[in-house]
C-alpha cells in the first residue's frame, strides 16, 4: 500500500507535472484494460478548457459556419466521432471495482473498513469537496441553458480525475506493475482526464490553491483556485464567493459591513475585517470576562446578534506574545465561559482544564 | 481536564467508556508512529500522541474520538507545548464555531 502523506500531497500539488510520465501512465492504463492506445493525447490548461474541447469535438461541422470554439487551444478536434465512446468504465472504474472486491475479500467488511480509515479515508473529505466545487464552477460557466448543462454534466461524469483520486489510489496497490500503475501515474503529474476511444483528453493541475488549515478552499485577496486557462474559484474558508467581493473586502468600513444584506457575505467581512477592529471600531463593549477570556456582542440590524468569545492562546508565540483570537458561539451565550465551554461541546460547569498550552 | 489549542482531552472513567471503543478498530498510526489526534492540511502540523495507546473514532470525521493510553502518553504539536495525559481514558474533542444555520470546526 501506499503512504498517505504521499498521496495527500499529490492531491494538492500545483504547477505542470511531468507531461511524458502523464502520457505515458495514460497509455499503461489503455493497455491494463485490455484497450488500444489511444491515437492522440490532446492537453488542456484547465478541466473547463478540456470540457470545452470535448463539447466542440461533439458538435456537427458545419463546413458553411465557423463553429470553432476560439477558446478551445487545439481547434482541430471538431466534428462527429472525433474521440470515439467514453472508456472511462474499462480504464478506470471495472480495473478499481476489480481491486477493491479482491481486497474486501481479502480483508473481510471489517478488515476492509479499517484498511479505507487507515488509508483514503484522510483523504476523502477534502478531495472531493474541492472536486464538487471544480464541478460546480464548470457547471456555472458553461452552461448556457437546460441542453447544455445536461451535456456539461454528462461529460464531467466521464472524467477520471487524475490528482483528486488520490484517496482511492491511496486505498489500493499502485506500484508499478500493479493494475492501476497506470491510473497512478497520471494522478502523479496531471489533474483531470477524460479517456475516449480514439483520443485522450488531460488537463493540467492548477497554478495555485489555497486553503485553511482544516483542507478548505480559502483566500483573501485572489482565486483560491487557478488554472492557466484563468479558470478561477473564489472562496474564503471554503464558502464560495464572487470575484468582485474579494476586491472589496480590503475597502472595508464598519459601516459597509453593518449595509451588507446577505448574512453569509457579511460573516465573511467581519472575518476578514477582524473582529477585534470591527469590535474596537463599532465601540462594542465587553459583556463578561472571566479566567476562560472575554465575551463580546454586537448588535446587527435585522439579523441575530454575533457574540463572540475572546480566547488567548496559552502557549506563547516565539517573540513571547500570546495569540489572541476570537469564535463565533450561539447568541444566547451570557458568560465567557460558557461561550468557551459550548466551543469544545461541554457544558459550562463542566469546562474545567487542568492544563492548557 | 487538558487543552491543546483546538483540541480538549476529557478523562472517562473506565465504566463510562461507550462499548464502541471494543467493537472499533483503532485508528492507523502516522508515519512516524504516532496517533493523530487532528491534522493541519496545510502546515501538517498535527495534535498527536507518542507512545503506545489505541484511538477511536467515536462519530464522524471530526470526532469525537476516544483515546486509552494504557501507560500514560504525552500530547505533542508544532506550536504548542506538550501535555503529559495519566494513563485511562479520554475523550478527545475538537474545537468549533457557531455559524448560524450550522456548525463549523475550527483548525489553529
Amino acid at each position: 500500500m501506499t503512504n498517505q502523506g504521499g498521496w495527500r500531497a499529490t492531491a494538492a500539488a500545483t504547477g505542470p507535472g511531468d507531461r511524458a510520465a502523464a502520457e505515458e501512465g495514460v497509455r499503461l492504463a489503455y493497455r491494463r484494460a485490455g484497450l488500444a492506445e489511444p491515437e492522440r493525447i490532446i492537453w488542456t490548461r484547465s478541466p473547463r478548457e478540456a470540457v470545452r474541447t470535448l463539447m466542440a469535438a461533439a458538435r456537427p461541422q458545419d463546413p458553411e459556419q465557423d463553429v470553432s470554439d476560439p477558446d478551445v487551444s487545439d481547434p482541430d478536434v471538431s466534428g462527429p466521432d472525433t474521440f470515439g465512446a467514453s472508456v472511462r468504465d474499462a480504464v478506470l472504474g471495472a480495473p478499481w471495482a476489480r481491486e477493491r472486491a479482491r481486497l474486501h475479500g481479502e480483508l473481510g467488511p471489517h478488515g476492509w473498513s479499517g484498511h479505507w480509515r487507515a488509508t483514503g479515508a484522510g483523504l476523502w473529505e477534502s478531495t472531493r469537496t474541492l472536486v464538487d466545487r471544480v464541478r460546480a464552477g464548470i457547471v456555472d460557466e458553461l452552461a448556457a441553458d437546460r441542453a447544455t448543462e445536461t451535456q456539461v454534466r454528462l461529460l464531467l461524469l466521464d472524467a477520471a480525475l487524475g490528482q483528486h483520486d488520490a484517496a482511492w489510489l491511496c486505498a489500493f496497490d499502485s506500484a508499478d506493475g500493479s493494475p492501476l500503475d497506470g491510473l497512478a501515474a497520471v494522478a502523479r503529474h496531471a489533474g483531470w482526464w477524460w479517456p475516449y476511444e480514439k483520443a485522450a483528453v488531460i488537463s493540467e493541475r492548477p497554478l495555485t490553491l489555497h486553503r485553511d488549515e482544516a483542507g478548505r478552499l480559502d483566500r483573501g485577496d485572489g482565486p483560491a483556485l487557478g488554472y492557466a486557462d484563468g479558470f478561477e474559484l473564489y472562496a474564503w474558508r471554503g464558502m464560495p464567493v464572487p470575484r468582485d467581493f474579494l476586491d472589496e473586502l480590503t475597502r472595508l468600513t464598519p459601516e459597509r459591513i453593518r449595509g451588507e444584506e446577505n448574512a453569509e457575505l457579511r460573516r465573511v467581512m467581519l472575518e476578514f475585517y477582524g473582529y477585534d477592529r470591527y469590535l474596537d471600531e463599532s465601540g462594542a463593549v465587553p459583556v463578561h470576562r472571566d479566567e476562560t477570556g472575554v465575551l463580546w456582542r454586537v448588535q446587527l440590524v435585522g439579523d441575530e446578534d454575533v457574540v463572540m468569545v475572546e480566547v488567548v492562546n496559552s502557549t506563547p508565540e516565539p517573540d513571547g506574545t500570546s495569540r489572541t483570537y476570537w469564535l463565533r458561539v450561539p447568541p444566547s451565550t451570557r458568560t465567557a465561559r460558557e461561550g468557551v465551554a459550548w466551543t469544545f461541546g461541554v457544558g459550562a460547569e463542566a469546562y474545567e482544564p487542568l492544563q492548557q498550552t | 481536564m487538558y487543552r491543546q489549542g483546538d483540541v480538549l482531552i476529557v478523562p472517562l472513567a473506565e465504566s463510562a467508556v461507550p462499548k464502541i471503543a471494543a467493537d472499533v478498530a483503532s485508528e492507523p498510526r502516522d508515519g512516524r508512529g504516532r496517533l493523530v489526534l487532528a491534522l493541519g492540511e496545510v502546515t501538517g502540523h498535527a495534535h498527536a500522541v507518542v507512545g503506545p495507546g489505541r484511538l477511536v473514532r467515536e462519530a464522524g470525521l471530526f470526532g469525537p474520538m476516544l483515546l486509552h493510553v494504557p501507560d500514560g502518553a504525552r500530547v505533542v504539536h508544532e506550536e504548542h507545548a506538550a501535555i503529559s495525559l495519566p494513563k485511562g481514558w479520554y475523550r478527545v474533542i475538537r474545537q468549533r464555531e457557531y455559524v448560524p444555520g450550522s456548525v463549523r470546526i475550527v483548525a489553529d
